[in-house]
């Protein structure tokens, strides 16, 4: 599964590649997806968290100005980013923060980011950690391993 | 054959448009018919429910829940709750909030004629009565996939999804606190998802009294993200948390809290007086009692 060579549209058909905006650039993932820090839901970026880095050129690449005007001109189009989880699911991204797990241990890096998760979400993936041993191979607390502890 | 061919075109069409329309939807033309329930019908049920009120619980005097003697117990928390059967006047709107909170769904009315309800509070005399969450319960013994099962901070906590409606659990327990989803509710207009936050719950699931179990998942993801988590060996204790039949109460006759804890309500208000519980569940340790008369 080698690197796409045009980023994949993401879910809201914008053409935003991650593999740009990422570790190359220095960027965290909490600078657009605010939540990930410390609430539930990591929150998708607003026109206002492009606007916070594209007001002025940012590479020598043409066509860089007219990306900036016309992202400036463009209105305020909200996510209709539906919730990936089941109902019965709870998972808060802040609490997992505090614990040290990084963002990239489950939504992969770079390009992996475009798609959703980088790789499918089940049960197992959340396992790994919550139940196996690889919480002790990168040193994060014992999590929760009782049902009633993400299930409702 | 009355109808020119022009006219055939036109119904044929007609009728895979109609298909393409209903035979997409999520929402069955039988639902669609009923509609949703509002919340009168609610409240009507509730108040019938209370009519159809059973026979009061021989109640037992009880020693004052302790510690869990489960495996991986929690030291510090036991969450229940203490009925105040002096205060409580069997008004119902615990049962109505408990309802509201959880998504309950309502009865067909040949069930609701013969006193069956999905609520998960019941009048029993004119005390309300549901699941006690008992530290020995009898229902998580029998359940044979796991879904009925105990967290260590005190809940018998139902899992939806690992329940395969054998209705083991609901045999077992000796005072009837489950109830059991024969009915597709949401296919036959019977539910309203009041609470975005819970899931409804599909037929053939055994559901009961959470004991709020939401709120305080709620409050404890809160707790591990502030500020103080790592910098104090302060542990989570559910302060602050109130199932929605006690927030309900007008007399405060309901008291959630945690029995572990000195500064919890729960704790505090049942300091002097003396608990009760169904005489059935008198040995299984329950986390929710009753309290009557002084010491």
């Amino acid at each position: 599964m080698g690197e796409p060579r045009v980023p994949e549209y993401g879910a809201g058909t914008i053409p935003f590649d991650h593999a740009l905006h990422g570790d190359s650039i220095g960027l965290d993932c909490a600078a657009c997806h605010t939540g990930s820090r410390a609430s539930a839901n990591a929150f998708m970026p607003s026109k206002a968290d492009c606007m916070d880095c594209h007001r002025l050129p940012l590479t020598e690449k043409p066509g860089i100005e007219t990306l900036d005007s016309l992202l400036a001109k463009a209105d305020e189009r909200p996510w209709s980013h539906g919730r990936h989880l089941p109902e019965h699911v709870v998972f808060h991204h802040g609490v997992h923060a505090s614990a040290g797990v990084a963002c990239a241990d489950c939504h992969g890096t770079g390009y992996m980011q475009n798609r959703y998760g980088g790789e499918k979400f089940d049960m197992q993936t959340c396992l790994k950690c919550h139940r196996g041993e690889t919480f002790r191979e990168k040193g994060f607390k014992p999590a929760a391993s009782y049902c009633a502890a993400c299930h409702r | 054959m009355g109808m020119d061919r022009r006219e055939f075109i036109k119904s044929c069409s007609l009728v895979a448009m109609m298909g393409l329309l209903f035979g997409c939807r999520k929402v069955s033309l039988d639902a669609l018919a009923a509609g949703e329930p509002g919340l009168a019908q609610f409240e009507e049920e509730v108040k019938l429910a209370i009519s159809h009120a059973k026979r009061q619980f021989d109640l037992v005097k009880v020693a004052r829940p302790g510690l869990l003697e489960i495996p991986g117990a929690s030291s510090v928390n036991r969450f229940g709750m203490a009925i105040d059967l002096d205060l409580c006047d069997g008004c119902g709107k615990c049962i109505l909030a408990c309802n509201v909170e959880n998504n309950v769904p309502l009865v067909p009315a040949e069930d609701a004629a013969r006193g069956r309800f999905m609520h998960w509070i019941d009048m029993h005399g004119s005390a309300p009565f549901m699941c006690a969450h008992c530290g020995k319960a009898p229902c998580e013994r029998v359940c044979p996939t796991g879904a009925a099962n105990h967290t260590p901070d005190g809940l018998s906590a139902m899992m939806y999804k690992r329940c395969t409606g054998s209705r083991f659990c609901g045999a077992n327990c000796p005072v009837q606190a489950r109830k059991f989803n024969f009915n597709d509710a949401r296919k036959l207009g019977l539910a309203h998802q009041f609470n975005k936050n819970i899931p409804l719950r599909d037929k053939g699931v055994m559901e009961k009294c959470s004991l709020c179990l939401h709120r305080l998942q709620d409050d404890r993801l809160k707790f591990k993200t502030s500020l103080t988590v790592g910098a104090t060996a302060e542990e989570w204790r559910g302060r602050g948390v109130k199932t929605a039949c006690s927030e309900s109460c007008p007399k405060n006759a309901i008291i959630f809290g945690n029995w572990l804890d000195d500064e919890s309500p729960l704790v505090q208000r049942t300091k002097n007086r003396v608990l009760y519980a169904p005489r059935e569940l008198a040995n299984l340790d329950p986390s929710v009692v009753f309290m009557r008369g002084r010491r």
